[in-house]
């Protein structure tokens, strides 16, 4: 096929595989150290032992905890089925205790062909649920309940918990109890009962290495050379991938962007922006994609609203930065008025407008939040005499300035005089 | 335990294989020793007092294997922790729900409460106890115990045999229910409606009137979790205790809680009454209790699995911390895994060692052979510190040095902002001194949209706390980590230390 065809072709496939979570965790899973053994160890010895266990997974959001545990569960209905049966609850939807019974009550129903009644109360539907661990217990099934939002699940009196937990001590039920969450204190907030009773195990999912994530882009960025695609096309692009992963720039691109938030979904979002930059003439990804990727996906708006201004706002601004590195810690229109005219008399500019047009330039840049007004009342007050503060940064401005297409040179002294 | 499955058959349900098959066929290492354990059937029934002899003689075989003061009994041999069989016999035998047949370490407390409740059974007369102590110090399990001797105390001494009825104040949806519950189903259907003021008067009118109430017989009221019932005006708690005190009242009342000084602080009027009820308090668990009971557990399992300075090792730590039982038992199970773990690694690493030596030497060693070759035996001291630090540890240093640059330097700007003595400030401050930082390190700063990004995450972790504000800028925040986490997880970071001097 022409090469544009297989070169839309790959696209569509890295595409989907950015945005499906079991392809992406599956080879940060491969290693023995790696949270998903574990994980799996675990609630696999729990199932063929018949003894109870409960496990916390803890991590930044994104990191990947639910993913590898679907995983994880995908693995263990194939190894055991009939064996297991999962039970999921969320602390966003279920932290109420009553709500959270009649749920677990209704997954139950649902997974063993019961009939469901709407109008059971607490007490049914905790008996209920006690039952049923005692005749799974017999049959030889374990129940692995799925609390997400974990710490959610721990405010108010924590009878969820306490109840699950404490069926669990007993000899008779049979289930493990998987609770994420994102605050690394989540067994803190549980009650002095309730953690008695928790295991401690916790499983951390920390951010991954920089040797984990070269492997980790190659295996997303990869064509597979048995598919549909055009063998000698999958394997050119291979190569050209891995030169590319290999060059200096490339790492420090991807470095700079997790400097700031480095979990794997944040990842896939860049990987997503710049993949779809790939050129589909030449089919091939390249470096400048992902280079233009990052000012795009880091965006700074308050910088594009910069690029937006008149050169009179810009003045303006600058009039206030100046100011308040004066120390004035309060000043309003007029005052940055006499500062304009002072900079006017003193390097003779060309851009001197009059009042009106000041005042004008003024709003504007008060509906474009660049600043603001810090008092909350006194809209009797007339705009000139109201006390107003900058909303953006010295550095940001100075960002913008230097980025804008034909700043005064004027300007570029005065802010780097204050810098 | 081998013995159950031999001596009688109303045992808890088996749900595994009896061990009886296991004892049939010969296991490799224990087949020289036949040895039985010295505890006779008997008392291997959970309906048995206990007895303090039987006891000694479990505990001197594990404590001296080399010396042997009873020349009957041989040292016992080490486990094999390939065999799965073994593996999962002492993962029970350690597990929190398998309750063991004896309640050690407990006798005192228990034959008190005993004896309290033949008292109250011989004079047909109610009364009231209090039961305290932290979680995981065997208060509901010596509760569990107690109903049966006291049943069978009852039938042996001729009197009549009281109700029991456990509750758990947790599974209440309304706390006025309990006394439904305590009125029974039977006397509830009588009545037409069954609101709970309706229950607690029948229940005081049964108490007060002579006739009826020397028909029922006495009922064992055991309620677990009983700081559940506190509500704001601790009325329903106050009428459960004032049920004893009626004339004719036939309950005999357990409360179990975590606070020594429930019955002081929410049942004052009942002092006045003179029938406060008495307290029976469960003290955490020292070293030397902890020890015994977890010899105990192991005990019946005819091999050793522990060596015993890593019992110590765990009793100790267990009871500086906390003093709590189930903890205990949960770091013995975690160090157990780490050996098959170990042993797991150390057996594909051989594997794949003579994959690669079979060519030249034809010779294919098993599992059981390493074993004897690298010692993977017992239980040791290692393994043992490894599962306490595990539990022990808080991830929080992991953490702050698993986190991304910017969000440490963040992390930094906010405690040198709440050196000073401040405790909280807005973000909008701890934006500036974010770019005060990163100017005077020349470090390009983030904008500020990533800074709000990274606040919020930093908060979803538990690092920070975020107040609720309709301006991003005027959010308060507060440090949620300790100052010297933060400096000791960034210590190895020579920007980080100058920074936080």
């Amino acid at each position: 096929m022409g090469r544009e065809k297989a070169a839309k072709e790959a696209l569509n496939l890295l595409r989907g595989r950015l945005c499906d979570p079991t392809f992406v965790f599956k080879p940060l899973s491969d290693s023995p150290e790696s949270n998903y053994s574990k994980l799996k160890f675990i609630i696999s010895s729990s199932v063929t032992e018949a003894c109870n266990n409960s496990i916390l997974l803890l991590g930044p959001r994104g990191s990947g905890k639910i993913a590898v545990l679907e995983l994880v569960l995908k693995d263990l209905f194939l190894e055991y089925p009939d064996m297991i049966s999962v039970i999921r609850l969320s602390g966003l939807l279920h932290s109420d205790d009553n709500c959270a019974f009649k749920e677990i009550a209704r997954q139950l129903c649902v997974e063993h062909d019961l009939l469901f009644s709407k109008m059971a109360s607490f007490d049914d539907n905790s008996q209920f649920m006690i039952a049923m661990l005692r005749e799974c217990g017999l049959a030889h099934k374990t129940v692995i309940f799925v609390l997400d939002e974990f710490d959610l699940f721990a405010q108010g009196k924590q009878r969820l918990l306490y109840s699950l937990l404490d069926a669990m001590q007993s000899i008779t039920s049979q289930a493990v109890v998987i609770g994420v969450s994102c605050r690394l204190d989540a067994d803190q907030l549980l009650e002095k009962r309730v953690r008695s009773r928790f295991s401690h195990r916790k499983l951390m999912f920390l951010p991954p290495s920089k040797e984990d994530l070269q492997r980790l882009l190659g295996h997303i960025l990869s064509l597979p050379l048995d598919s549909t695609l055009p063998r000698d096309y999958a394997v050119e692009f291979n190569a050209k991938l891995q030169n590319m992963l290999a060059d200096e720039k490339f790492k420090q691109t991807i470095y700079t962007y997790m400097d700031s938030d480095a979990t794997v979904n944040h990842l896939l979002r860049f990987l997503f922006r710049a993949v779809s930059y790939m050129d589909l003439g030449s089919g091939f990804l390249a470096l400048e994609n992902f280079k233009t990727a990052l000012p795009n996906i880091q965006r700074q708006p308050k910088l594009e609203c910069i690029t937006d201004c008149s050169i009179l706002e810009l003045y303006i601004l600058v009039c206030m930065k100046r100011l308040e590195v004066k120390e004035q810690n309060s000043y309003n229109f007029n005052s940055v008025m006499t500062e304009y005219k002072s900079i006017h008399d003193t390097f003779q500019t060309s851009d001197y407008y009059a009042r009106n047009v000041c005042l004008r330039a003024f709003e504007h840049l008060q509906q474009r939040e660049l600043i603001s007004f810090t008092d909350n009342r006194g809209h009797n007050q007339s705009v000139e005499f109201r006390p107003v503060k900058l909303l953006i940064s010295s550095y940001e401005l100075q960002k913008g300035l230097k980025s804008y297409r034909s700043c005064p040179v004027i300007l570029l002294k005065l802010m780097d005089r204050e810098a | 335990m081998p013995t159950i499955a031999r001596s009688n058959g109303d045992s808890t349900p088996q749900k595994r294989r009896l061990r009886s098959d296991a004892e049939a066929k010969d296991s490799p290492i224990s087949t020289t020793v036949k040895w039985k354990s010295p505890r006779g059937c008997s008392s291997a029934s959970p309906n048995s007092l206990s007895n303090g002899t039987e006891r000694d003689f479990s505990d001197n075989p594990e404590r001296s294997p080399v010396k042997k003061n009873f020349g009957k009994f041989i040292s016992k041999p080490k486990w094999n922790p390939g065999d799965t069989e073994q593996m999962r016999e002492v993962k029970e035998a350690l597990h929190v729900s398998t309750a063991p047949s004896t309640v050690v370490c407990r006798e005192d407390e228990q034959k008190r409460v005993l004896e309290f409740c033949k008292v109250c059974v011989e004079q047909e007369k109610a009364g009231s106890l209090y039961v305290c102590g932290c979680p995981g110090t065997g208060k509901s399990l010596s509760m569990e115990k107690l109903k049966q001797l006291l049943v069978d105390w009852a039938k042996e001494a001729g009197h009549r045999q009281p109700d029991v009825l456990p509750i758990n104040c947790t599974s209440l949806a309304k706390t006025s229910d309990i006394f439904v519950k305590i009125l029974g189903d039977a006397q509830q259907r009588r009545k037409v409606n069954g609101s709970a003021t309706s229950a607690l008067q029948h229940l005081q009118n049964l108490y007060s009137q002579n006739p009826r109430s020397s028909r029922i017989k006495m009922m064992l009221i055991i309620v677990d979790e009983l700081d559940y019932l506190i509500t704001k005006d601790r009325a329903v708690l106050h009428d459960l205790f004032m049920l004893t005190t009626f004339p004719f009242s036939r309950c005999i009342l357990i409360g179990i809680a975590n606070a020594i000084d429930l019955a002081d602080r929410f049942l004052p009027r009942l002092q006045s009454l003179n029938c406060k009820p008495m307290v029976v308090t469960f003290r955490a668990y020292d070293k030397d209790q902890i020890l015994k009971i977890l010899r105990e557990r192991l005990s019946a399992l005819p091999y050793i699995v522990f060596q015993p300075q890593a019992l110590e090792l765990c009793a100790r730590k267990v009871a500086a911390a906390s003093g709590d039982m189930r903890r205990a038992l949960c770091v013995c199970r975690s160090a157990i895994e780490i050996l098959e773990a170990e042993l797991k690694e150390s057996s594909s690493n051989f594997n794949s060692l003579t994959v690669e030596k079979a060519c030249f030497e034809q010779q294919t060693a098993t599992a059981p052979d390493i074993l004897k070759k690298q010692d993977i035996d017992v239980v040791r001291l290692d393994h043992m510190a490894i599962a306490l630090s595990k539990t022990y540890r808080t991830p929080i240093v992991d953490t702050i040095q698993s986190l991304p640059q910017h969000q440490q330097i963040l992390l930094c700007s906010a405690v040198k902002h709440f050196r000073g003595g401040k405790k909280d400030t807005t973000v909008g401050e701890l934006k500036k001194s974010y770019m005060d930082i990163c100017k005077s390190s020349l470090i390009p700063p983030v904008g500020s949209l990533e800074l709000s990004t990274i606040c919020r995450v930093l908060n979803d972790q538990g690092l920070l706390k975020l107040g609720q504000s309709r301006d991003d800028k005027s959010k308060r925040v507060t440090l949620r980590v300790d100052e010297a986490d933060v400096t000791f997880a960034l210590q190895g970071i020579r920007f980080f230390r100058n920074c936080l001097q």
